[in-house]
């Protein structure tokens, strides 16, 4: 039983909602700016992909991860022409698991820096431990779910994986709709900060700062936002005439079990993911059609990324499009392979394949066909790269709605 | 056991708990009606609406992997790596499995402020958080983030027992028993051979004490010896606790199983896996309205216990920390008893008041997030 997406809720760099994002691609825009949102003059990177929130958008829950998610839950459900029919639908999210936010942890320190607060709140409201609950939580208050949820943490593979088993559960039987995606920010002080302390993110600080797969990239940009899906049996779509975006054809997942901090550059976990996403899908290589890369514009990771797809596609590399939307939006960590997938139904709904914003000379250590601009092309299977923070591998196989 | 949920095969475990980590000695010390409940050994809680725990004992072992991860993460990669190796002493076999075809699946109950740290960044901030950076976050370990993140127990023991195959990282209070079932869904697709299964939780940090003792979730006894039992007829609130468990699953018999289990999360959980069970390894959430609903589940001639009354509650962790202690029961004979419960007090006669013989050979584990069925022996599964 083969699961497709009838409903998509973006929220992202380029705004609040699915158009504003598509037209972004389309228009092989980058939405990467100053942070506006708190003042990060002292932090030594002050750019991100930040989503531009209105007033109309704020939730009371001042998570902006929660917000996020909501955000796109909403209108997914409503994209679906969701309803009472569909609300024992499970939840699969994937999410970031950071600390609270900074002015969440002021709140709650003392002038002694202890741990003094809430004894005498008649109602607790502590946020420190995890939003994972509050998302989901929130979710389902507002769609009036039923079903289960399962929030997966794997890092930057989460929202892939957990569409994943979505996908799965509908292909075996145990779901008929399943909302799924994922959400997550970091454009906060203590992520960024300790983002920074990290090294991960580029250190120019320039609005063209990802460039993935550039000759010249030198580190990530942190992205934030959420996108999430209906998904149906393809049978249950067809039969209350719903549109089909797309359909999940396959999966694969993969562990390095090599380093926590580096991918294994020769990239042969990875295209193990990706070689059971096709098997699954029952797809041969050479009708894929694109690839929207992980591409995170790393040193490390795009070499490791180009490894793998080359071991998958031989020769074939050399003519398949690859991009990667990290430039445009930034790094949305746990939510990357959710906005990913949504990147990738333009595909299908637009026949555009989405360009590398500020990528502009290849790195000869990533021979890929890597689109700069966005390009015209009627494709029928893309295969969509999620490699998390320690190595776990995802990728989903897309295909054209039949 | 359900004909739906797929049924695998436990061939190695190993765990970290309040009352220990060797599970002979563990039982013994449940058999003996022992409680884990103590003043809180890891910071002072006496201000906070619950004061005892029941925390791990020993602190984990001396590692490289300490700069990247909390307490509760070195746990679980320890009793990952464990529970590999004891599986690899039970079934030769596994000696040979490809890594390609081991599949690691983590479930925990979600992050804990790392208070220690963020004092040294935070305690100079201002309230309209200018210059941040200076005023503490440049004070960061630069391995902060890395110790923050959601996977860096699992990336750790995948790294540690090269597990290459499939592989998810879940969180919340289901996260266990989700681990369980995801784990045995991927066995039953051919996805892997072998899987294992890492669960992780601590309820006993500062945020968790204050929210989950105001909303009267944990017990407010001020001393061990003032607790009411689960299933108590004056139940109060359950005790914080903590642990790290790990079983090595696999579909089929290669060597005689430990036991034999099928999992499930949520709230069908205990209707889907529901099946012939003898005994029950009941929630334990020592909450009255609680512990009444559940004994719905119990059928006639099904005995009642409550591990969790002795470990303390875990958290996501508890599926599999109950697998381990149930099965390790039912091989033996002998069932623990509900720590502290006299039977004039109990809400219903099936508990186990005092260590008794049994012929059971399956078991219903409860827990706030999922269920598991056991088995042991020649399960009735085939």
């Amino acid at each position: 039983m083969s699961a497709v997406i009838t409903g998509v809720g973006v929220v992202s760099a380029f705004g609040v909602g699915a158009a504003p994002f598509f037209a972004g691609l389309r228009a092989g825009a980058s939405a990467v700016g100053p942070i506006r949102h708190f003042d990060a003059s002292s932090l030594p990177v002050q750019v991100a992909g930040e989503v531009p929130l209105k007033d109309a958008d704020l939730h009371p829950s001042r998570d902006r991860k929660v917000m996020f998610a909501a955000l796109a839950a909403q209108e997914a459900w409503a994209d679906a022409g969701c309803g009472e029919a569909e609300r024992s639908a499970a939840l699969h999210l994937g999410l970031g698991l950071e600390l609270g936010l900074l002015d969440d942890l002021t709140e709650l320190l003392d002038a002694q820096g202890r741990l003094d607060f809430a004894r005498d709140r008649d109602e607790p409201r502590v946020r420190l431990r995890t939003p994972v609950d509050l998302s989901a939580r929130e979710i389902k208050k507002q769609l009036g779910l039923r079903g289960g949820t399962v929030v997966n943490v794997s890092a930057c593979s989460a929202a892939a994986l957990a569409i994943a088993e979505a996908a799965a559960s509908i292909a075996r039987g145990d779901a008929d709709v399943v909302l799924c995606g994922g959400a997550d920010s970091m454009v906060n002080p203590l992520g960024l900060g300790g983002l920074e302390r990290l090294g991960a993110p580029s250190p120019r600080g320039a609005a063209d700062a990802c460039r993935p797969f550039d000759r010249r990239r030198d580190g990530l940009v942190v992205g934030e936002g959420a996108a999430l899906f209906v998904l149906e049996s393809a049978e249950r779509a067809r039969g209350r005439g719903a549109r089909v975006y797309g359909q999940l054809l396959g999966w694969g997942s993969s562990q390095d079990g090599y380093r926590v901090t580096a991918p294994r550059p020769d990239g042969s976990a990875a295209a193990r993911a990706m070689r059971q996403a096709l098997r699954r899908a029952g797809v041969a290589p050479a009708a894929v059609g694109y690839i929207n890369a992980h591409g995170t514009g790393t040193v490390q990771g795009d070499p490791a990324e180009a490894a793998a797809i080359r071991l998958v596609f031989g020769e074939a590399a050399d003519a398949l499009p690859v991009s990667s939307i990290k430039g445009a939006v930034g790094h949305l960590m746990a939510a990357a392979g959710a906005i990913e997938l949504a990147a990738c139904l333009l595909a299908f709904t637009d026949d555009i394949l989405p360009g590398t914003a500020h990528h502009q000379e290849l790195d000869p250590g990533c021979p890929l066909r890597v689109l700069g601009a966005p390009q015209r092309a009627r494709i029928d299977v893309a295969l969509s790269n999620s490699f998390g923070f320690g190595g776990q591998n995802a990728c989903l196989a897309i295909g054209r709605a039949s | 056991m359900s004909m739906k949920l797929p049924c695998v095969a436990v061939h190695g475990w190993a765990f970290h708990t309040p009352l220990g980590s060797d599970p002979e000695r563990v039982l013994g010390r449940l058999l003996a009606g022992e409680r884990a409940a103590a003043s809180c050994p890891l910071f002072d809680a006496q201000s906070h609406p619950c004061v005892l725990a029941a925390a791990i004992p020993q602190p984990p072992q001396p590692s490289r992997r300490r700069k990247f991860l909390g307490r509760m993460g070195l746990y679980a990669v320890e009793v990952g790596i464990a529970a590999l190796e004891h599986a690899r002493q039970r079934v030769p076999q596994l000696a040979m499995l490809p890594s390609v075809r081991l599949g690691l699946f983590f479930g925990y109950g979600g992050l804990r402020a790392p208070w220690d740290e963020l004092m040294l960044a935070m305690a100079e901030q201002a309230a309209d958080l200018s210059l941040s950076w200076e005023r503490g976050l440049r004070q960061l370990h630069p391995f902060f983030m890395l110790q923050q993140l959601s996977n860096n127990a699992h990336a750790l023991c995948a790294e540690e027992v090269r597990a290459q195959g499939e592989g998810v990282t879940l969180a919340g209070p289901s996260a266990g028993a989700q681990a369980l079932a995801s784990a045995s869904a991927a066995l039953a697709a051919g996805a892997v051979d072998a899987a294992l299964c890492v669960a992780y939780d601590s309820l006993i940090a500062p945020e968790v004490l204050i929210e989950q003792g105001l909303r009267g979730s944990l017990t407010r006894a001020r001393t061990a010896a003032e607790l009411r039992a689960p299933y108590d007829r004056e139940a109060a609130g359950a005790v914080p606790g903590e642990a790290a468990a790990a079983l090595l699953l696999m579909s089929d018999a290669a060597a005689e199983p430990l036991a034999w289990l099928q999992a499930a999360d949520g709230a069908q959980a205990m209707r889907q896996v529901r099946s012939a069970a003898q005994v029950i390894d009941g929630a334990a959430q020592a909450v009255v309205a609680a512990d009444r609903e559940e004994l719905q589940a119990l059928g006639a001639g099904t005995r009642l216990t409550a591990t969790l009354g002795s470990f303390g509650q875990v958290g996501a962790a508890a599926p599999l920390v109950q697998t381990i202690a149930v099965a390790t029961a039912l091989r033996r004979g002998e069932l623990p008893p509900i720590a502290g419960l006299a039977a004039d007090r109990a809400v219903c006669e099936a508990a186990v008041t005092a260590a008794t013989r049994t012929s059971a050979r399956a078991a219903l584990c409860l827990s706030v997030g999922g269920a598991v069925a056991v088995e042991i022996g020649g399960a009735s599964h085939v």
